[in-house]
This record gives structure tokens, sequence and C-alpha cells, in this order.
């Protein structure tokens, strides 16, 4: 039993993040937006709460630095695309090289060297009262909340449908007064405190480390679960779980095999379980036929 | 109605202008309550511009716009759904991924709205049973025919309970009964105190449901609102096109394009007779084709025609009668499950694209600007995509030899266009349709597949797409013509068959009764 | 004429873009508390100013030219193949195999194999996302990011696993240093044969895209699949021959680390190689000859992130957020840019 909670522990503790960061994600995707910069706002808000616990001592203050640093990060990216008009793909893998760049170069300006960055404390706890899931931070608690609240404003609300109306068909958005421009930055500005939240559940929610490029491909892989899960809130939430289950479930059997299968194709199985769910639901969606859509989202 | 009432919509000096294009000038009209007021004209006259700007979605560089005699803030949608102006787009502007309820639902207020899905339903089938419409509010958007479609836009636009509501060319895709029907609510909304106004290019249409006639053309107001008593259709016809345009369009052509040929009868139509069809050739032969299920439209349903050279064989049908997947079936591009095809008295069935157009097939696809072509490459690039695909792949190419040769052609054809190297998506409608020409009818075409090629032409472009098509088909080529528009179809088709479904329904040849191909286009006889 | 204004537009286009990267760059630097000016000096110093600064330059830029033309030709095609830097690791990878097991041979039958090798191993790289993702649709975008995280990890695998150096004692796992009759330079990373091999590329490349219905086709296919779908044309044939190409040329470019410069392959070598790719043929707006002058720029970067943190003691990562403020700006066309050059009456 006590081998099932921890891998259930384990679990919760290396998708939390990713879920957060899906869901900002979702927002971004229902609003017609392939945000590929959910690497870089993430590794931002891991960053900005790791330096802001060790800088102001309080967790609090670190939280609101990243949520603000977050933000600012989604809504440069919110410009760049809607008001310089760039190809978001591009785009977002600037923010994400901006994201790992900016963080090394601010923790080097800091410390003076390229060396992990620890904090003398985390996320609050869930403390003992939750048994075997007490070392869990309270963001793992909140996460099934925030994935619910999320399918409720998505999926019912006023708000979601004009959300999806201005990613699915902006001139409906504008013929109900709704600016499709608007509704993008509403919903890169919110992807933005998920993220931090996000970012920081990974620095600061198990370990209290920040190490130069330490959300290696999560954001992506985020990024993967939207797509795996058709955008829904509930389903792409699912899909982070599952990426994260087959990233334990590999470190799992390393322990059982030991060195028989090479430690780095164990590490390798989240990012074959992200190509697997892309190449699902690519097939769901009809096929070699998507071959030729989106050409105007490519012709950049 | 007083004349001291203040007019539902007032326009003064209402000027729009896209970049060097000059959409509105110097607009001013008005409206009055209460009535169903047409707004005519051609392709590029100003009408979806003028409905944008007073729905709010365009601002205008100058003007004002006042609703019932309160001046209304300019390029703000918000503030003219406040003063109760709707719009229903051309092709609607409803997500498509929506079921029904949640179209009638976003835009029905701001805020963030929490519903719970059996409130929504419910106030949903009310609002729904209140206008008429009988549609599942379950069901998502795509999976609607058009007509509904346009019904529940129409739902979508009497939520916030508009008191002016805009139709941009509500008609452009209804069968015949489908319009009677539109009109019938139209007059009902009326009497309920709704203003209407229609935007519209067909005088039979206007003649048949509005109350005043306007006319634009070139972004002015040439006469109007007229009361429809004191117009005459062919007053009106003259208005529209005016003096300039009609040089070189026959007398024929001109009241097809305008839609005034008369409603019922034939008398008038000129009656096409194939140049030299030789009986037992055969350019195109489908047999019993069937294709595969498609998200999209019905697939093919044991489909037979047949095309003999110097034939213009015209397919009618309301939009989404699988037209699409025709077009698809004979180019290549379909999955084909049943049948033959033969081109050219060949078997082609399993022929692959490329070797098809080997074969003389030439598509006018219905999709000028994606199936047509590449707006973002250069003009020569889209005219030589056929000839680079002639040759290997990976052969040597002299793309100086390919621009000069464009040039000629576009020459040929006459396009207006500064250089080869020019962006298509430069170029204007008209213009581009002709590069699609040059491209598509050249000496080896023996079918060519005409896909809506006048669609958004103006006049003086649609004469010439016609002429175009009647000159191939007089030197032996087969043509299949496409077309939604009626008055398109009995003026340039030798011979007409009417698509419901995915299959052939009937055919029909000179003179055409439009009353028969109207009811197979419903399916109302076979 | 008009040709000609409109590319002098694009360029214009492109320097502003990259003036304002340079400008985010510039904030970016002085809220970390370095001095921006420094840091831009310090930069061209390190690319081109100092002594042999040409030189390794282009050393860095001929490997980045090859993939980066690679990159311009999927790109072109209308995919977005970012695999770029796992198709150049599973290059280097299989031309490093190829180079071991055949190790003692002679080196003409050595370096020809070990170059197929390296070019089959990056195009296989590209193959399966290009497959996936013209038979099933399957994004590629995410399948060549993840094919990078896989590759590197398979670097890792090898170079701590079967092709370890027995002698090395560094914290960086890597293979052992190729004799230097396999070698095609030595560790400064210019020879004749690496230039001729790029001035192939080149030639090669420009008469692809340029001189044949393939070039043409795949440019047309990039824009408006649709359009060249109804002309008749199989996007599956150019587009799998795009990716094959653009993943052989990236292995290429691997092969010729392994062979050259570098000597060997050690995990995460080169780590910024693909995304630079990437941005110069984005900067370069896909045209070969533009590519060529733009990978010298860049290769300037790359060597002066290395220059950086030794003689100006200045982060290597300025390169980085460098290269990502680019990558942020570099596809913008419209809006505001657009206003500004009107109202200087320039052309766009």
């Amino acid at each position: 039993m006590t081998e099932f909670h921890e891998f259930m522990v384990a679990i919760l503790r290396s998708g939390t993040p990713l879920v957060y960061v899906t869901m900002a994600g979702v927002i971004a995707q229902r609003a017609g937006v392939w945000h590929l910069g959910l690497e870089g706002v993430m590794i931002i808000g891991a960053c900005a709460t790791i330096l802001g616990i060790v800088l102001t001592g309080s967790f609090p203050a670190a939280i609101a630095i990243a949520c603000l640093l977050c933000v600012a990060a989604s809504v440069l990216l919110w410009f760049v695309i809607e008001k310089l008009g760039a190809n978001p793909i591009i785009a977002g893998l600037g923010l994400t090289g901006l994201g790992i760049g900016g963080t090394a170069l601010a923790v080097q300006a800091i410390f003076g060297s390229l060396a992990a960055v620890t904090a003398p404390f985390g996320v609050p706890r869930l403390g003992a009262a939750f048994g075997p899931y007490g070392a869990l931070s309270i963001f793992v608690l909140m996460m099934p909340f925030v994935v619910w609240g999320m399918w409720v404003l998505l999926r019912r609300t006023r708000f979601g449908l004009r959300l999806a109306a201005a990613g699915e068909h902006p001139l409906a958005a504008r013929s109900v007064g709704t600016s499709p421009a608007n509704a993008r930055l509403i919903a890169l500005a919110a992807g933005g405190v998920l993220c931090a939240i996000g970012g920081a559940e990974l620095a600061a929610g198990g370990l209290t480390i920040f190490a130069q490029n330490m959300t290696a491909g999560r954001g992506f892989m985020s990024f993967a679960a939207v797509i795996f899960g058709a955008a829904h809130p509930v389903g792409a939430a699912f899909a982070a779980l599952f990426f994260s289950l087959v990233g334990v479930a590999g470190i799992r059997l390393q322990l059982l095999f030991g060195a028989s299968i090479p430690h780095d194709v164990l590490l390798s199985l989240p990012y074959m379980a992200t190509i697997l769910g892309v190449w699902i639901s690519g097939r769901m969606r009809g096929g070699a036929k998507a071959a030729t859509e989106a050409s105007e989202l490519r012709d950049y | 109605m007083t004349a001291a009432d203040p007019p539902a919509l007032h326009c003064r000096g209402i000027r729009v202008t896209y970049g060097e294009v000059t959409a509105l000038a110097d607009l001013d009209i008005a409206f009055a309550r209460g009535a169903i007021h047409a707004v005519v004209g051609q392709n590029g006259a100003g009408k979806t511009t003028f409905a944008r700007v007073a729905a709010g979605l365009v601002r205008p560089d100058a003007g004002s716009l006042a609703i019932d005699g309160r001046a209304l803030r300019l390029g703000r949608v918000a503030g003219a759904r406040a003063a109760g102006v709707e719009l229903v787009h051309q092709s609607f502007a409803l997500p498509p991924s929506f079921t029904v309820a949640e179209a009638l639902e976003f835009g029905a207020g701001g805020g963030i709205g929490v519903y719970s899905r059996r409130r929504l339903l419910k106030r949903c089938r009310e609002r729904l049973a209140a206008l008429d419409l009988d549609v599942d509010p379950r069901r998502r958007i795509r999976d609607l025919p058009v007509e509904v479609q346009q019904g529940v836009e129409i739902a979508r636009a009497l939520v916030t309970d508009a008191r002016l509501l805009i139709l941009d060319e509500p008609t452009a895709v209804l069968p015949p009964a489908g319009i009677e029907a539109l009109f019938e609510r139209i007059r009902s909304l009326k009497r309920h105190g709704v203003t209407v106004i229609l935007i519209l290019h067909k005088i039979r249409e206007v003649m048949a449901v509005a109350d005043t006639i306007s006319v634009l053309r070139g972004g002015r107001l040439v006469a109007g609102p007229i009361p429809r008593e004191r117009a005459d259709e062919a007053s009106v016809a003259e208005m529209i096109v005016g003096q300039a345009a009609v040089g070189p369009v026959s007398a024929d052509d001109t009241q097809a394009l305008v839609g005034a040929a008369p409603v019922r009868g034939v008398a008038t139509h000129r009656v096409p007779v194939a140049a030299s069809p030789e009986a037992g050739e055969t350019v195109l032969q489908l047999a019993d084709v069937n294709t595969a299920k498609d998200p999209e439209e019905p697939p093919l349903d044991r489909v037979s025609l047949l095309v003999r050279p110097g034939e213009v064989v015209g397919v009618a049908g309301v939009q989404g009668n699988s037209q699409r997947t025709l077009v698809k079936a004979i180019a290549g591009l379909a999955d084909v499950t049943g049948g033959d095809i033969y081109l050219n008295g060949r078997r082609a069935s399993r022929t692959s694209a490329a070797n098809r157009r080997a074969l003389g097939l030439r598509v006018i696809p219905f999709e000028r600007n994606s199936e047509g072509l590449s707006l973002t490459s250069a003009l020569w690039e889209n005219w030589s995509v056929r000839e680079l695909l002639q040759q290997p792949l990976f052969s040597f190419v002299d793309p100086a030899a390919l621009r000069r040769r464009c040039d000629e052609a576009l020459e040929t054809w006459g396009v207006r266009y500064a250089s080869a190297t020019q962006n298509a998506g430069a170029l204007s409608g008209g213009n581009a349709q002709k590069v699609i020409l040059a491209r598509e009818i050249d000496d080896d075409a023996r079918l060519i597949i005409a896909a809506q090629p006048a669609r958004g032409l103006d006049i003086g472009a649609t004469a010439f797409v016609w002429s175009a098509l009647r000159e191939a088909a007089g030197r032996g080529c087969g043509v299949l013509l496409i077309s939604s528009d009626l008055d398109e179809l009995f003026d340039v088709s030798h011979r007409l068959v009417v698509m419901l479904s995915g299959r052939i329904v009937a055919e029909f040849v000179p003179p055409y009764d439009i009353a028969a191909v109207g009811r197979a286009m419903t399916g109302a006889s076979t | 004429m008009s040709g000609i204004s409109i590319r002098a537009g694009a360029v214009i286009r492109t320097l502003a873009f990259i003036v304002l990267a340079l400008a985010l760059c510039g904030v970016v630097f002085e809220l970390a508390g370095y001095s921006a000016l420094l840091m831009l000096e310090s930069v061209v110093e390190g690319a081109f100013l100092r002594a042999g600064g040409w030189a390794q330059s282009l050393r860095w830029a001929l490997p980045l030219f090859i993939t980066a033309t690679g990159v311009a030709i999927s790109f072109r095609c209308g995919f977005f193949n970012i695999g770029a830097q796992g198709q150049f690791y599973v290059g280097a990878i299989c031309a490093a195999f190829v180079a071991d097991v055949l190790g003692g041979a002679p080196a003409a039958l050595v370096l020809p194999a070990t170059f197929l090798a390296g070019m089959a191993g990056g195009a296989l790289w590209a193959l399966w996302p290009g497959y996936l993702r013209l038979r099933s649709g399957t994004d590629e975008v995410i399948t060549t990011l993840m094919g990078n995280f896989i590759a590197a990890l398979v670097l890792v695998y090898v170079t701590s696993g079967p092709l370890k150096d027995p002698s090395g004692t560094g914290q960086q796992a890597a293979s052992p240093l190729l004799p230097a009759v396999y070698r095609i330079s030595d560790s400064q990373g210019i020879s004749p044969a690496i230039i001729g091999i790029a001035a192939a590329v080149a030639l090669a490349m420009w008469v692809l895209v340029n001189r044949t219905p393939f070039g043409m086709l795949a440019s047309l296919a990039g824009r408006n699949p649709t359009m060249v779908r109804f002309q008749g044309a199989r996007l599956w044939t150019l587009g799998l021959s795009s990716f094959l190409i653009s993943g052989g040329l990236a292995g290429l470019a691997g092969t010729i680390e392994l062979l050259g410069p570098t000597g060997r392959i050690a995990s995460g070598f080169l780590p910024g190689h693909g995304f630079t790719a990437v941005l110069i043929a984005l900067v370069a707006n896909l045209s070969v000859v533009a590519t060529a002058v733009v990978s010298m720029l860049f290769g300037g970067l790359a060597s002066a992130a290395l220059y950086l943190p030794i003689l100006a003691g200045l982060p290597a990562a300025a390169i980085d957020i460098f290269n990502a403020s680019v990558a942020l700006f570099i596809t913008a066309k419209s809006g505001l840019l657009d206003r500004l050059l009107r109202a200087a009456r320039l052309p766009t």
C-alpha cells in the first residue's frame, strides 16, 4: 500500500506542474493561439519563485513576482503575435529561448555563477493531516479545482463561448462585439498566471531548487497534452497526467530491472508518449486530410 | 408613420477606403422604420461595406450614423448592438463547432455569464419556437443545412431584440423554395416592428419582397430609397449596371447578371445549342460513381453524367449537395469507391490526378483564393504550376522562359497586372480569375470543370468568363459548369442536371423552366 | 523594378526587427545589471574584430549554413521541421558508429561511408516526423521537438555507453577522439574540404530551389498546399522529399563536426545548433544566398559566445538571449512596422 502511495505522490508531484501549464495552453488554444511559448513562461515562473523566496524570504511575495513576470512575458508574446503579426510558432519558440536564456542570465547576474540556486523553503505543504500525501504542496490540492474551474469557465459560460468564437471564427466574435485580439490577450495573460503556478510547483513544490534549463521540455509536453486532449480542460489534464505517469513508471521500471534497460531510454519515455499522444489525436481528426489544412497558419 | 419620425438608420457622408480603393464615397441615405428595404448593386458597389459600417464592424474614415435619430459611435459593434442593429453575414458567422444553443448564447450578453446546460437548452428551445424554427438545439452548426444555419444566425441576431436587422446577400446560398421561406420570415419580422435592410443583387428577388429599393454603384448612392411601386425592373437594372459597363456585354447576359430575367416561363431565354455534339464521342463520362463518406458533404451516390465535345453541361444545386465532391472525384482528389470515370473515352478511375491533367482535364475550382491560386506567390509561379507538374520533379527548368510565357498568356487574356513577379493576392477578383482561365484554358484542354467561375465578379468580368467558356466549347472542349446561380446556368448551359444530396435527380434541356428546376433542387419533385 | 524595391523592403524590415531584438536584449541585460553597450561591443569584438575572429566565425558558420539551408527547404514546403538539432545529433551518432566500426580501414573507404551514414541518420530522424505528418496529420512541430529531446538522450547514452571514450576523465561523456587520418580539419575547423562541401551544398541547394520543378512546387505547396494539390501534385512526394533533404543536411553538418573541428561526439555538444539554424533560415527569408550571409552573422555570434565568458567576463547566455529575441520578432510582418515604414516613405 505504501508503494502505491509513493507512486501516486510521484505522479502528482511531476504531473501537477504539467497540468497547470496545460491549462494555460488550453485557454490559449481555445482563443486561437498555438502557445509554444509555454516552456519559456514556465521557466520564468520557476526561476522567479525561487529567486523571489531567496531574495524576499516570503512565499506570497515570490509567487506574486512570478505571476507578474509570467503575465508580462505572455503579454509580450501576445503583442508580437497579435500586433506585429508574427508567426505564433516561431515567436513562441523565441519566447521559450528568451525564458531559458534570461533565467540563466538572471541567476548568473545575481549569484555570479550558473550553479543551481536553492531556496530555504518552498510552496507551503499540505501537512501531516494528509498522511502519505502531506509532503505535497498546496498547489497539488488546488489542481483539481483549477481544472474544474477551467472547465466551467470554458464550457459553461458565455465568456468561454466568446473566447472559443474568437479562436474558431473571429468574424463571429467580432459580430457580437468581442474583439478577438482582446480575447487572446485575456487568455494569454490568464495563462501567464497558470504558468507561474506551474513553474513554482516545479521548482518549489518538492525540492526547492532552480537549475538552468530545468523545465526540460515540460512546456512543450504540456502543449502536446493540449493537442492530445483536444483543448478540453479535463481531457488535456488527463493527457498531462498520463505523460507524467509514463515518466514515473519509467523510473520505477529502472528500479525493478536495474541496469538492463539503459537509463536514458527510460528518461525519454515521456517524450515518446507525447509523440504517441499527438499521433493519436492527429489520426482521430481525419488523418491525411490534415496534411492540407492549416495553410494559413503555416504561411508565416 | 409620419414624416416627423426619425429614420431607423440615417447615414451621412459615410466614406470608407481600403488602401487605394474607395469602397464607399460619401454615402448619404436614410431608411424609414418598420419597412423592408433593399440595397442592390453589383459586386464591388460597396453593399457589404455599407452593411458592416452600420453594424459597427468597419469604422468609416468620415461621416456619421444615427439610429432612430440618436447618433451612433462609429466602428463599435457593441454600440451598434446596444442601439438594436444586427447583421447577418453572407457566409454566416457562427463557429462551426458550436451547438445551436451555444450559437444563440455566445452573443446574448456581456460578462462571464455562467449557465447550466439544462436551462440553456430550455431558453434556446423557447427562442427557436418563437421564430418558428424547427431544429434540435443540441446539433452542431457544421452539421446543419445552409437554410437552417441561416435561420439560426437570424435567431442569433434577434436574441438581443434587434430593431434593425441587416441581411447581407441572404439568398445567395438558398434554393428558390428556401428564398420564399426566408422572405416569409422577413415579412413576419416586419409585422413585429423590425426594420429589415436586405442586401441583394437580383432584381427579381428585390421586387418580390422589398418596400423600397436603393441602388449603389461604385460606392455611391445612385438612387433611392425608391418605393417599389415606382420602380420598374428595366430602369433598376440600368441603374445597377450603369452606362459604361454595358458595352461588350450582350443584352441576354445583362439580364441574367442582374437577375431581371423573367421568373416563370422561358420566352426570352436564348436557346443555346451545342456547337457540334458528335454522337458517341464524350470527353467525360461518369458511370454510377460512388465516393467514400466525407464529413463535409454527402458522398456521391451512383452519379452518371455525360459531357460531349463542344457541350456546356450545367450542374445546378443548392450549395453543399456534393458539388465539391463531384469536382474532386473527377479531378482525382476524392476517394472513389465504385463506378467508373472516363476522360476522353479512356477509363481514368484509377489514374492519378496529374495524369488526368495530361488527358486534358482542367479545373476552375470553387475557391479562387485557396484552391485556384496561391495569393502569396508570384503570378508566374501560379501560372506555371501546370507546366511544372508535367516535368520530372528533379529536372532543370528556366524560370526566365516561364516568366516570359506567363507574360504572353496573361496579355492574351487581358489580365491587368504590373509584373509577372507580383503576388497573385494583389489582383482584383476578376483579374485573378482571368489568371486561372489563362492557366486552365489552353490548347490541350479537353474538359473544363468550371465551379462557380463568376462568383464575386463584377458584370464585365462575369460576361468575360462566360464568353471564355462558350469559346472553349466552340473549339470542341467539353465544359462542366457547376453553379448555384440559376441565371448563370440558364444563360450558358446547353443542358442542365440537378444535384441533390450526392445524387443527380433531374435533367433539363432548354427552354428551362425555373420553377421545375427549383423544385428538383429542393427535392420537391424528381 | 518593383521586385527590387520589394526585396529592399524585406531587407529593411528584417534589419528593423533585428534592431528591435537588440533593443529587447539591451533591456534584459540592463535589468540583469550588465552594461548593454559593453555587451554589444564585446560581441562584435569576439565575432569579428579580434585576431582570428573571422576564421573562428567561419568555423561556426559553415555547419550552421548547411543545416540552415536544409531547414529552409522544409519551411519552404510549409513544414515546420524544427528538429534540426535532433537530426544533427543522430547524423553525428550514425557517422560516429560507422567511423568506429570501420576503424583501421583506409580513409578513402571510411570517409565516404561515414558521410553517407551521417546523412542517412539525419534523414532518418526527419523521416518519421515527415511520415507521421503526411500520413496521419501528426503535428510536426511537436514530433520534431520531442525528437530533439530524444536524440539528446540517445547521444548521452551512446557517449556514456557503446562509444564511451575509455580514457575520458572529464565530466562530459564523449566518444574517443578520431585519429587524424579520418579528420577533415584540425580543431580550428577551417579546411579546404569543409569549405568545399559547404560550397557544393550551396550550389546544389540553389539549383534545387530556383531551377527545378521540385523547388518551385515546394515553395508553392508551402504557401498554398490546397492549390498545388488541385493541380494534381503529390504533396506526399514533395513533403517527404523536403523532410529527407532537410534531415540529410543536418546529418551532414553533424558529420562535419565529427570529422572536422570537434573530432568526436560528446553529450550535449553544440546545443544551440538546430535552433540557430532555424533562425538563420527565417532571417534569410528562406533564400539560399541570404542564408550564406546570415550564417556568417550567426556564426560570429556563436564564436562570440565562447569569447564572452573567457575574455570579457560576460555570460554566454547573452547570445542565447539575442537569438531568442530575434526568433520572437523575425516573422513579424504587418502592423506597426509597416505603418512606420510607410510614414517614413520607405519601400515596403
